[in-house]
């Protein structure tokens, strides 16, 4: 190799070396760093405040109520929006026809972007504007009420239904109903996020060898359940290790619908990480405080992607 | 495994699809089709999906003091003129095309060196910058943002241009992508350049670039697509300065002022925003898939 060679590489590397140290590790150093103090912008100095801000986020009901409405949020949009994301490609790798038009359905929300996707569902979702809470009152009275009453079913009791309720009382307000607030907005990061999985299952499906379900057959795994459970979900393991890192790193960042919709609210119902640290540290100027989300989050996201590596690592080796 | 198609199965099957494909439908649906309605329409939610487009008078055009007759217009060129009026939205438009280009075109100018150098160079200290790289790519951006912010401020660099692109300038996935492929190509392609007497810097511009078009045209998709999309970032580091805004801080503001009439040009300039990316997506989708899912080759 040219001696010149040599001296040219570090000209190479010295503005990639430079920006990741400044840009990505110098934060991670300053955020944790600062989440020991008081710190605000525009102050001239700080105070250090020992463990006083990670202290809070376990006793001060707001922070406790973040971690709980974070918690939530990712664990009913992580399984959900996989579920959903390995039926639909089971389910297109399966129809004889069309797979390709349902494919390219499911990832339309991929590609567009989110904050206006939300400003539209929240329009759809309007307790008296919305085309959905209309839609359903449109039910009203006619034979859709009485058949979601359920009281046709044998062994239903008296008791009004969730339909009848909402024709009675009026249907939910959505996001402005802490009951409702949470699951509607983690309704739609799953409406976002299930095509992204769906294609990578998809990728997936491709590389699982025909002859594997021939063999499963000569054992006699006959039904499709036998074939998806000896066969498909086995070889799609390395598949759902990624997709279950990367949604779940993707649902701890969920911010454009909570800042768009809800705020945070109603009674911090939806009050996640992400818009936390907007909340605090850019709009109330609390930099300690939202250093230690941050910390709290980073940490989060390294646990995962170190489980995540160390599980591909051992799956990769027999391949 | 018996190939025959079912036909009771297979009509199952597609029910549950096509159930499926309406419900991630129905926004799209939503958005153009109040983004063509009248502000009566809306309200009372009648006229289907394109409205009955009638003419209807502009009530603030008439407050203005204009004739009444002048200030007829169908709702679908209303909705659209005035998501142009309301706010700047073309500046916003523009704006977000010179803040995702410049992101990716340094994007590129960082990675490309870079990968250059960790692939075919060898020179001491190599396995540590390539361990500062893997390290490099567990940080999420969004996850960092608040002290990136704080050296901003510092520095005076927030609502300006420079505050959007900044902290995307590296891309630690784009140099562990690029250094990937540059492995794949032949170390011969490299020696003859140099026997031609060609730099180390023209073989990355010359060579190396022209071979990495797909995987950079990948690279492309994946970095557009995230930052026209994104509004964490600029809602963070873009605070009053609505001349900087982005297409997404742009819509937002208009929940701000929430009348009824507002709907319909709020839905026309949701629409216009999507567009670009869904249209180039229906055009090429095999390339945007491949670009979105590349996250998933690491």
């Amino acid at each position: 190799m040219a001696q010149g060679s040599h001296r040219a590489a570090y000209g190479f590397i010295a503005p990639a070396v430079f920006l990741m140290i400044a840009i990505l590790i110098a934060p991670v150093v300053i955020a944790a760093a600062l989440s020991f103090t008081d710190y605000s912008l525009g102050n001239a100095g700080f105070d250090w405040v020992g463990l006083e801000n990670y202290d809070r986020m376990v006793s001060r009901s707001t922070y406790t109520k973040m971690l709980s409405a974070t918690a939530l949020y990712v664990l009913t949009v992580v399984p959900i929006s996989i579920a959903l994301g390995l039926g639909a490609a089971l389910l297109i790798n399966s129809v004889k026809r069309f797979g390709d038009i349902y494919k390219t359905i499911y990832f339309l929300p991929v590609m567009a972007a989110l904050l206006a996707m939300a400003l539209v569902w929240e329009f759809a979702l309007h307790p008296t504007l919305g085309m959905i809470n209309n839609t359903l009152a449109s039910g009203c009275g006619t034979w859709i009420e009485a058949f979601f009453g359920w009281h046709w079913l044998p062994w239903a009791d008296d008791a009004p239904s969730w339909f009848e309720n909402g024709c009675a009382s009026g249907f939910p307000l959505w996001f402005g109903d802490k009951d409702y607030s949470l699951w509607t907005v983690a309704f739609i990061g799953i409406w976002q996020a299930f095509g992204f999985n769906m294609v990578l299952y998809l990728a997936g499906l491709t590389s699982v060898p025909r002859e594997l379900y021939q063999a499963a057959a000569m054992d006699g795994a006959t039904t499709a359940w036998d074939r998806f459970r000896l066969v498909t979900w086995p070889m799609l393991g390395p598949t759902t290790v990624f997709v279950v890192t990367i949604t779940t790193i993707r649902s701890f960042q969920v911010f454009d619908t909570i800042e768009a919709i809800t705020q945070g609210g109603p009674a911090k119902s939806t009050f996640v990480m992400m818009f936390a640290i907007y909340e605090k540290a850019i709009q109330h100027n609390l930099m300690g405080m939202g250093s230690a989300i941050t910390v709290v989050f980073l940490g989060f996201v390294l646990i995962l992607t170190f489980v995540q590596r160390h599980l591909v690592e051992r799956r990769v080796h027999y391949s | 495994m018996n190939n025959q198609v079912h036909p009771v199965r297979e009509a199952i099957k597609h029910a549950v699809l096509i159930l499926g494909a309406l419900i991630v439908i129905l926004p799209f649906y939503v958005m153009v089709s109040y983004s063509l309605k009248s502000p009566h329409e809306i309200e009372s939610n009648t006229g289907g999906f394109f409205g009955a487009q009638e003419p209807m008078v502009d009530e603030y055009c008439v407050k203005l003091g204009n004739p009444r007759d002048a200030c007829v217009e169908t709702p679908v060129v209303y909705n659209y003129t005035q998501a142009f009026k309301k706010a700047p939205l073309l500046r916003y438009l523009l704006n977000g095309i010179l803040v995702t280009a410049s992101i990716f075109i340094i994007q590129v100018l960082v990675a490309l060196p870079c990968a250059y150098a960790l692939s075919k160079l060898k020179f001491w200290g190599r396995d540590f910058v390539f361990g500062l790289v893997m390290f490099c790519l567990l940080i999420p951006v969004h996850a960092i943002a608040l002290p990136i912010y704080i050296m901003l401020a510092k520095i005076g660099l927030t609502n300006t241009y420079a505050s959007l692109v900044i902290p995307w300038t590296i891309s630690v996935f784009g140099i562990f992508l690029m250094r990937q492929f540059f492995m794949t190509v032949p170390d011969d392609l490299i020696d003859a350049a140099r026997m031609d007497g060609m730099s180390e810097f023209s073989i990355i511009w010359k060579v190396m670039l022209p071979t990495a078009v797909p995987a950079l045209l990948a690279f492309a998709i994946f970095s557009v697509v995230a930052h026209w999309n994104d509004y964490f970032w600029p809602r963070v580091a873009i605070t009053g300065n609505r001349d900087l805004y982005t297409p997404p801080l742009g819509l937002r503001e208009f929940k701000g002022d929430a009348d009824g009439s507002i709907w319909g040009p709020m839905m026309a300039t949701a629409t216009i925003i999507v567009t670009p990316l869904i249209a180039a997506f229906l055009l090429a989708q095999r390339r945007f898939i491949e670009g979105i899912t590349l996250s998933g080759m690491k």
